[in-house]
């Protein structure tokens, strides 16, 4: 059975103005272990997406299902890991990632443990009690990374976790999370623009269409693991991701009309 | 040239400076007959005249002192019991927000002196009248600005602390709350100042005791003198809670301290 199954999943957001339809008849399913990534442009509708697999919001139709049950409010066993980190700017680092195990009633000491540990797993011990306005971006992307996965989710949902960081401290973090992947068999699903990223990562690449999103193709990457960054000059992964790049070139140009 | 932010110590000598030229003219303006000392008098005269309130027989200054400060901070704190859980369920909840909002338009823009006939005839003057005119005075405004902190609150962090399952309840406590912190903080200091206000006027109207009643009575007998240390004394206190209310500041928000530090 998927983990996750997405079943053509509408929606439509509604204001007074306008309707504007930002999914369309979305299907997709995820097993246990894999990791997914969608690529689109922007505005196609990826988060969207993501946020009915959290339960922030509900599809205007379709249904989602984690372990076949169907979604219908947000959904700790998936865990999310935000753009903007959305770190607790009063919480030190330590206290961020135990944020989780707190809330559901993990004893004090084991929590304390379950922390020391993802802390010294990203390399961080030594700014466990550190404020996240201490932090640089890469660190505090790393926290979030650490505050999701203490929380054991059965899934981890990454909004593009590493747009707003720089290239060099991206390619780190794709490492960690290769790494942190390969090591426990998390599964993922991982929203980004970045094809690159996308292939690096990916046990599958699923390409949106423009705005109204859909499935436009999806791709099984059988580069091998563990991958490196020098995986990105061998002519296997040239060509798929030409064949990535053409797709995703003709959304962009149809949503600005060209 | 660009204006650059003055060390403590140099900002102290500077300050030092200004009060003691504004000191020394107000002085000297009297001295030289500019100014009739009967209208006002001179610093010099003003010093003793508050050294003998708080040292001679009738030193009634520093019960003074001791008697507004606590009618301020009790009825304050009264409005911040009352006002702070109100403001946050409003802030979180657009149903009750909707529901009170008209309530809270009539009673916001009364004035606290406007509350003094009604709270004279049920409360006569003791110091539960003290404590309802500063509550009238402040409820209100620290409603609004605890809802305000409250829906400032990054959503995204809401949003990051129901993923991790927080309940409704640990989401109110764990991250609206320290999140509203600063905001709100900074809107209680503005309202402890009207807390002041309201105290002075009310024990100018209708009191026995306390800074307001000194000033005023003091008015009765054309003691300028007395009239300004009780002026001063209102200052100093304002002076001192101010600068209690800030480390209270930084002792509850160290993360913000540590951040505009680095």
């Amino acid at each position: 059975m998927a983990l996750i199954q997405l079943d053509n999943v509408s929606k439509v957001f509604s204001s007074r103005k306008v309707d504007v339809e930002a999914v369309r008849g979305f299907s997709l399913s995820i097993r246990k272990g894999e990791v997914v990534t969608l690529v689109g442009a922007s505005g196609c509708g990826k988060t969207t997406v993501l946020n009915m697999v959290a339960g922030f919001i509900a599809p205007t139709s379709g249904k989602v299902f984690l372990e076949g049950e169907p979604v219908s409010r947000v959904e700790p066993r998936c865990g999310m890991i935000f753009q903007s980190y959305a770190l607790f700017p009063w919480l030190t680092v330590r206290e961020n990632v135990e944020f989780g195990p707190k809330v559901n009633g993990i004893s004090r000491k084991t929590r304390k443990d379950l922390a020391r540990n993802y802390i010294e797993m990203v390399g961080l011990t030594g700014f466990a009690d550190s404020y996240p306005g201490e932090l640089s971006g890469g660190m505090r992307q790393r926290v979030a990374l650490c505050r999701a996965l203490a929380n054991k989710p059965d899934i981890l949902l990454c909004d593009e976790p590493f747009a707003a960081l720089d290239a060099m401290t991206r390619q780190v973090m794709q490492q960690e999370l290769l790494n942190i992947v390969s090591r426990s068999g998390q599964t993922v699903f991982f929203i980004t623009h970045s094809i690159d990223e996308a292939l690096i990562l990916s046990d599958r690449v699923v390409v949106m269409s423009a705005r109204p999103g859909q499935v436009k193709a999806v791709y099984d990457i059988d580069l091998s693991r563990p991958r490196k960054i020098d995986v990105q000059l061998t002519d296997e992964y040239l060509k798929i991701k030409r064949k990535i790049w053409d797709l995703v070139e003709e959304e962009v140009k149809a949503s600005m009309n060209m | 040239m660009e204006d650059t932010d003055l060390t403590f110590w140099r900002a102290a000598v500077y300050g030092s400076l200004g009060l003691i030229c504004f000191l020394g003219l107000w002085e000297i303006s009297i001295r030289l007959h500019l100014v009739d000392p009967f209208f006002l008098p001179p610093p010099s005269q003003i010093i003793t005249r508050a050294i003998r309130m708080t040292t001679g027989t009738d030193a009634v200054l520093l019960s003074d002192i001791r008697i507004s400060a606590s009618r301020v901070l009790t009825g304050f704190f009264l409005s911040v019991l009352a006002g702070v859980p109100f403001g946050l369920v409003m802030g979180v909840s657009s149903v009750v927000r909707a529901t009170l909002n008209p309530i809270i338009s009539i009673i916001r823009p009364l004035p606290a002196l406007s509350w003094i006939p009604l709270s004279m005839l049920w409360l006569g003057i003791d110091e539960q009248q003290k404590y309802a005119i500063v509550f009238m005075g402040c409820f209100a405004s620290i409603l609004v600005y605890t809802t305000d902190a409250t829906m400032r609150v990054d959503p995204v962090l809401r949003r990051a602390a129901r993923n991790l399952g927080a309940s409704d309840f640990q989401v109110l406590r764990y991250v609206i709350l320290p999140g509203a912190l600063p905001d709100l903080l900074s809107g209680l200091k503005v309202v402890l100042a009207i807390a002041w206000t309201c105290v002075i006027s009310a024990e100018m109207v209708g009191a026995n005791s306390g800074l307001g009643f000194r000033i005023w009575t003091a008015k009765e007998w054309s003691d300028t003198g007395q009239v300004l240390v009780g002026m001063i004394s209102i200052s100093v206190t304002v002076l001192i809670l101010d600068i209690a209310f800030r480390g209270l500041e930084r002792l509850l928000l160290p993360w913000q301290r540590k951040v505009s530090g680095t």
